[in-house]
């Protein structure tokens, strides 16, 4: 019993945590936070669904494809949208809300019901333990680890990756460095799409999708940002983790009814006690 | 406000305000039903907007819990007119102030919290109050929500009809925002517009910084109050997924898209995106692509608000919040 749930809170808390680095990624570079984020998840997951129906990609490519459209859409959108948007937090909270309920509602043309979504990542179940679980939950943990391998080498090994710190921790001093600081902000963006997107292609298989899946899963998902720290990669992975297991415990020993309210009891709860969240730290600010 | 000035905008003004309420009040008597209805919805929200307008605009603290305060006005008052058996106008207290200790109890620890950090604490506050009202079935009725809840009365006068009960909107709108207008041109308002454009200087002249956003969060959700108790008595049937994320949403976009620190800017936007999934009707099953894309739109282009394409006022607007020109120094 505590295993299953404990490998089932785990792998929630895994999408948690890379939807989350979404919101940290824009976070960390604009001080914003893109409420369009479990949107773009959701529409991830019926990018994802639309390929490997009617062109039968096979896991990896879907994956690899998903990504590399989802960070081509966040680079157009950054150019055409959020460009006009990320002078003013209020602004920007406002436009991105619109362009949620626009990439919903258009998602919702189409897929009115929830549909299920192929089982790209195969049926076998895996016995650990006591626990009995479907295969894609280790391809969910697996994914997660990669994912966040991957973005550690780019942030520390490429030039890209490092203009990217450059911006994020002071834009003018990068641009006079010779970074190109909205190209930078671009590219963040398209990250933050992509990881999205790929938890949605990752969750799939797990449920049935539907045009409203991104509500929940992007709330929670920022919860979890807020409680590892949201200026922080390894923080918003711890707190996704942590979150995705104290959900799963809370609704196997207390009331599935109350679980979601763990995670935003725990996101005020810290935001009372350490606002910059579990690994977060402060920006100093000058007067 | 500036009752005995005598220059022409003033006056002009004066008229202009008299005409809209002569248009306001003979409505009902020319409009079809359906869009008096829609009126009503217009001026109940205008409650909660003003409240958060006065917050967001004048504290700078930007919540999205309105929605939920909102409803806990709404569920005061039907649980007590519904359980107790009280008439509905007792409820209205009530309403106004349990919606106000909820929120000085959730929102206080977070209200040290500046920007982002204070949005974030009001997601999960509306949250936490969605989901109890969701679960806690033995009080809220949980997902059955409310039924039956009465009507307004005034002794023999029963407020049922979308007419009747426009005029009592339309009177709570017209009062909340000459309330909030003294509100705002009080000592109060100053402070509050001091500390949003800079808190670590506004605490510098003595003022009470702490004091001054515990009493504007205290009074947006005043107002939510009691936009929920009206909310209750018109649709007279309550659910919890009335006041999810989304009606905060909703809210915010009203006091911010007609332009911050625009009390009437608010009160258009309101007029504005309130009737707009009516009047966006025609776009049938694209109706809410057009609701977001007028927000998303809206904000790209004018970012001051809509109000800044016909008006031209100094220092409106969240992008540069400088105080008005005409503002004195020193009261």
């Amino acid at each position: 019993m505590l295993w299953q749930i404990v490998v089932g809170g785990v792998a929630t808390g895994c999408i948690y945590a890379v939807v989350g680095l979404g919101f940290t990624l824009v976070y960390r570079t604009l001080r914003m936070v893109n409420f369009a984020q479990g949107h773009v998840f959701m529409a991830g997951t019926f990018l994802g669904l639309l390929l490997a129906t009617r062109w039968q990609f096979p896991a990896v490519s879907l994956l690899v494809a998903v990504a590399v459209a989802a960070y081509g859409i966040g680079l157009l959108l950054d150019r055409w949208i959020f460009r006009r948007l990320y002078h003013d937090h209020v602004v920007f909270v406002v436009g991105t809300i619109g362009l949620g309920i626009v990439l919903q509602n258009a998602v919702r043309l189409f897929f009115p019901e929830p549909v299920p979504f192929p089982k790209v990542f195969g049926e076998r179940i895996v016995v650990l333990g006591s626990a009995r679980f479907q295969v894609s939950y280790v391809w969910v943990v697996a994914l997660t680890v990669l994912l966040v391998a991957l973005l550690h080498a780019l942030f520390a090994y490429t030039r890209v990756g490092r203009a990217m710190r450059a911006v994020a921790a002071d834009p003018e001093i990068a641009g006079t460095v010779g970074v190109k600081v909205p190209r930078a902000i671009g590219q963040t963006f398209g990250l933050s799409f992509a990881v999205a997107a790929v938890a949605g292609v990752l969750i799939g298989p797990l449920y049935f999708v539907s045009f409203d899946m991104g509500d929940m899963v992007g709330l929670k998902a920022f919860c979890a940002a807020v409680l590892g720290g949201i200026n922080s990669i390894p923080g918003t992975i711890a707190g996704g983790v942590l979150l995705g297991l104290l959900e799963a415990l809370a609704a196997g020993y207390v009331s599935s009814a109350y679980k979601d309210l763990v995670a935003f009891a725990l996101l005020l709860l810290m935001l009372a006690i350490r606002p910059t969240g579990l690994l977060g730290y402060e920006t100093p600010v000058k007067v | 406000m500036r009752p005995r000035s005598k220059s022409d905008t003033a006056r002009g003004r004066r008229w202009g305000f008299l005409g809209l309420l002569g248009v306001l009040l003979g409505a009902p008597g020319v409009l079809p039903t359906y869009i008096v209805h829609i009126g009503v919805f217009v001026f109940i929200d205008t409650l909660p907007v003003i409240g958060l307008g006065i917050l967001s605009g004048y504290a700078g603290r930007v919540s999205l819990a309105q929605g939920a305060l909102f409803g806990v006005g709404a569920y005061t008052t039907a649980l007590l007119t519904t359980r107790l058996g009280w008439p509905a106008l007792a409820g209205f207290v009530p309403a106004v102030c349990v919606a106000v200790l909820l929120g000085i109890v959730l929102g206080a620890p977070a209200l040290r919290l500046a920007g982002l950090y204070f949005v974030m604490a009001t997601i999960g506050i509306q949250q936490i109050i969605w989901i109890v009202l969701m679960n806690w079935g033995p009080v809220t009725g949980g997902s059955q929500g409310i039924r039956s809840i009465p009507a307004v009365t005034f002794g023999p006068v029963v407020v049922e009809s979308p007419q009747a009960f426009y005029y009592l909107a339309l009177g709570a709108a017209l009062g909340s925002y000459l309330l909030s207008r003294r509100v705002l041109a009080s000592r109060l308002g100053l402070e509050l517009r001091a500390l949003c454009d800079d808190e670590l200087a506004a605490r510098a002249s003595a003022v009470s910084v702490t004091r001054a956003k515990v009493v504007a969060f205290a009074l947006s959700a005043a107002w939510a109050g009691a936009g929920g108790f009206l909310y209750a008595h018109y649709v007279r049937y309550i659910h919890p997924e009335m006041f999810t994320l989304e009606p905060s949403i909703l809210f915010l976009t009203m006091s911010i898209f007609g332009g911050a620190r625009s009390l009437e800017g608010m009160l258009f936007a309101t007029g504005i995106l309130e009737s707009a999934t009516e009047y966006l009707r025609p776009l049938g099953e694209y109706r809410m692509i057009g609701y977001g894309l007028l927000l998303l739109l809206g904000m790209m282009f004018f970012p001051r608000g809509i109000l800044s394409l016909f008006v031209r006022q100094p220092g409106t607007g969240p992008a540069a919040p400088a105080p008005a020109a005409d503002e004195p120094a020193v009261r």
